[in-house]
């Protein structure tokens, strides 16, 4: 009786407080979030044009995609000429625009563009809807732009979601095959018990610093006392981001969804899916576990030298590209993992090193899987055996091709070598224990990897064409325009611009509080 | 045992005392529960209906879209019904926000209805 009083007084108490708190605008830097906006408008007017247009317009959506996607990626430029004014705060902190996000924005945009790319041809040539392919692209990619400035579990949480929700529905494009409405099922169900796991944890975390907010999360996580729960909040924290970014335990849904999805979807969800996951760890393991680095530290060596070693020896065994992209995949999120084994005393390293890998990352890897689409076109087959005799009927592809595996393989001097240099340099530098062995087991990783690399090299180098077959394939424009962007990236990434590149990343370092 | 390995023996034990919850909450009611399993007791329970055909019957997929385009009005209410109460001291700036809001979702609505998933086939 008592406690309903209680509950009942502090309940209207509260209703009227609200109701005599006078209601004060949010200050809103509208440059700071013009990328949000015109995707987001861009996205509504892609909608607008094909209820208006239906059939008629279906041949242009997918260039006005690209272009919204372009669009977008004119305020980030802008933003960055004004680096002067930079981190832009907004909503008490929990949104923030500094040189870290923008860096990130960038990447998130371009990447869009590629899958664009990637996508038109597959999409028009094949049956599928594809003006709401083109609009649920969009939509993902909204949630990166937005992932990348939120510094608070909530907008974090929305972003995740809204990152993850249309790609579920991505997976499953092929709706007349059994193995994508396999994908997509697998993908949703593994997204949506990573997002049970991820709330937990963030429920413990809000539960001890009493708000949402990373820099008060840090706070609170520093003065107080009781170790094991913030261990558990962490914990499930670390693990549901896990999920999001194929770590080994979590990765088990990968291969199967990577397999069975559309393959222009598979690159944009072993990239631009992948890396907004590490954004998000990033943000939450950088800004918010800044002091619990003793317990975030083990639990990150665990999950990388697993990942690495475990993606990298299943890798070795597939026969099917696409699943040994998806492997490769998983071992390259273990190196991408590692510098977060000694973010402790050199979060800023630890950072500029993760940025740098993803930025080389989704460029060699977008590159492949160009590579990967092209070549199904004239084979039909996604086995490593179609591969062969690619030299003969396709020597362009064939050297571009080899330059992405040489960069996944990390070989000078394409881009994948300065990716692992960095992640090399943040462990040793150091000169920890914990490090210095994650580096050995990299190493040793980067040799297994190899391998298998180089496996595919020699099907397209040396072995003869499985079915006599030596016309040539076409390329059509925008699938060109895709390897175009891919190869030179790779290219420039790992010698002329190595130095522009460390510029950019180091000053991607989060700003910490 | 160090500290950090006794931290996560806590994260250990959790997950042993989440399962032992369960399993001891269904095995004790196993021990009390009268044990009497009947036919009926085995039919799919339907609002008290006698069930007809197997569960795996095909539902008309037509209901699946009116409930999604249902739930995208719901949600617009939720949003709009707090919104109200306070509309005049949001002004003009909370005015705007929500028509982009109900733009939005109008969106939505044109689109099903262009794509005729409103027809009732």
């Amino acid at each position: 009786m008592i406690g309903a009083n209680l509950l009942g007084s502090s309940f209207g108490g509260v209703l009227a407080q609200i109701e005599q708190t006078p209601f004060v605008r949010p200050h809103i830097d509208w440059h700071a979030v013009a990328p949000e906006l015109v995707l987001l408008a861009g996205g509504a007017l892609v909608t607008v044009v094909d209820v208006i247009g239906l059939e008629k317009v279906r041949r242009i959506i997918p260039s006005l995609t690209s272009l919204v996607f372009l669009a977008a990626f004119v305020p980030v430029l802008t933003l960055w000429n004004q680096q002067g004014d930079l981190p832009r705060v907004m909503w008490d902190g929990a949104y923030v625009v500094d040189n870290y996000s923008l860096v990130l924005k960038g990447l998130f945009l371009l990447s869009g563009y590629v899958i664009v790319l990637l996508s038109t041809n597959y999409m028009l040539e094949g049956d599928y809807y594809d003006s709401e392919y083109y609009q649920l692209i969009s939509a993902s990619v909204l949630g990166m732009l937005v992932m990348t400035s939120a510094r608070d579990l909530v907008s974090i949480f929305v972003a995740i979601e809204l990152v993850s929700i249309p790609a579920y529905l991505m997976a499953a494009w092929r709706k007349r095959d059994l193995k994508s409405n396999e994908a997509g099922l697998k993908y949703m169900l593994m997204g949506v018990f990573a997002s049970a796991l991820l709330l937990y944890g963030m429920s413990l975390l809000y539960g001890m610093a009493a708000s949402t907010k990373l820099t008060d999360i840090a706070a609170a996580l520093s003065i107080g006392e009781s170790k094991p729960i913030f261990t558990l909040a962490i914990v499930f924290t670390v693990v549901g981001f896990g999920f999001k970014v194929s770590a080994v335990p979590f990765h088990t849904w990968a291969p199967d969804t990577y397999e069975g999805a559309p393959t222009p979807l598979t690159a944009f969800l072993a990239v631009a899916s992948k890396a907004a996951g590490f954004v998000a760890l990033l943000n939450v393991v950088i800004i918010g576990f800044p002091g619990q680095a003793d317990v975030v530290e083990p639990l990150m060596w665990v999950l990388a030298a697993a990942t690495m070693t475990v993606g990298n020896l299943i890798a070795i065994r597939q026969t099917n590209i696409v699943r040994m992209l998806a492997y490769s995949g998983v071992a390259q999120a273990g190196y991408m993992l590692a510098p977060l084994a000694v973010f402790g005393d050199r979060p800023g390293q630890a950072t500029s090193a993760v940025v740098t890998y993803l930025v080389i990352y989704a460029a060699m890897n977008l590159g492949a899987f160009a590579v990967v689409i092209i070549a199904a076109r004239k084979t039909g087959s996604g086995e490593i055996s179609s591969y062969g005799g690619l030299f003969n009927y396709a020597p362009g592809l064939t050297v571009a091709m080899t330059l992405f595996l040489f960069s996944l393989a990390g070989i000078p001097p394409v881009g994948g070598w300065y990716a692992k240099f960095e992640i090399f340099r943040v462990l040793t530098d150091g000169g920890s224990g914990a490090g210095v062995s994650l580096a050995i087991i990299a190493a040793v990783n980067s040799v297994f990897a190899a391998f298998y690399y180089l496996a595919i090299l020699k099907q397209m180098w040396f072995m003869p064409a499985p079915d006599g077959d030596h016309s040539r394939i076409s390329i059509p424009p925008s699938l060109q325009a895709a390897l175009g962007v891919t190869v030179f990236v790779t290219i420039v990434t790992g010698s002329v611009l190595i130095g522009p590149l460390s510029d950019i990343t180091k000053l991607a370092d989060l700003a910490l509080p | 045992m160090s500290d950090f390995l006794r931290d996560y023996l806590i994260v250990g034990l959790f997950g042993v005392v989440a399962f032992g919850l369960v399993a001891t909450f269904i095995g004790l009611a196993s021990f009390i529960r009268p044990d009497r399993p009947t036919a009926e007791k085995l039919e799919n329970y339907e609002s008290g209906v006698d069930p007809v055909g197997s569960g795996w019957s095909q539902s008309q997929i037509r209901y699946y879209i009116f409930a999604l385009l249902f739930v995208m009005f719901d949600v617009e209410a939720v949003f709009i019904f707090p919104w109200a109460t306070r509309l005049e001291a949001y002004g003009m700036f909370g005015l705007i926000e929500m028509m982009i809001f109900i733009f939005i979702l109008a969106l939505g609505l044109a689109y099903a209805w262009r794509k005729g998933v409103l027809r009732w086939v």
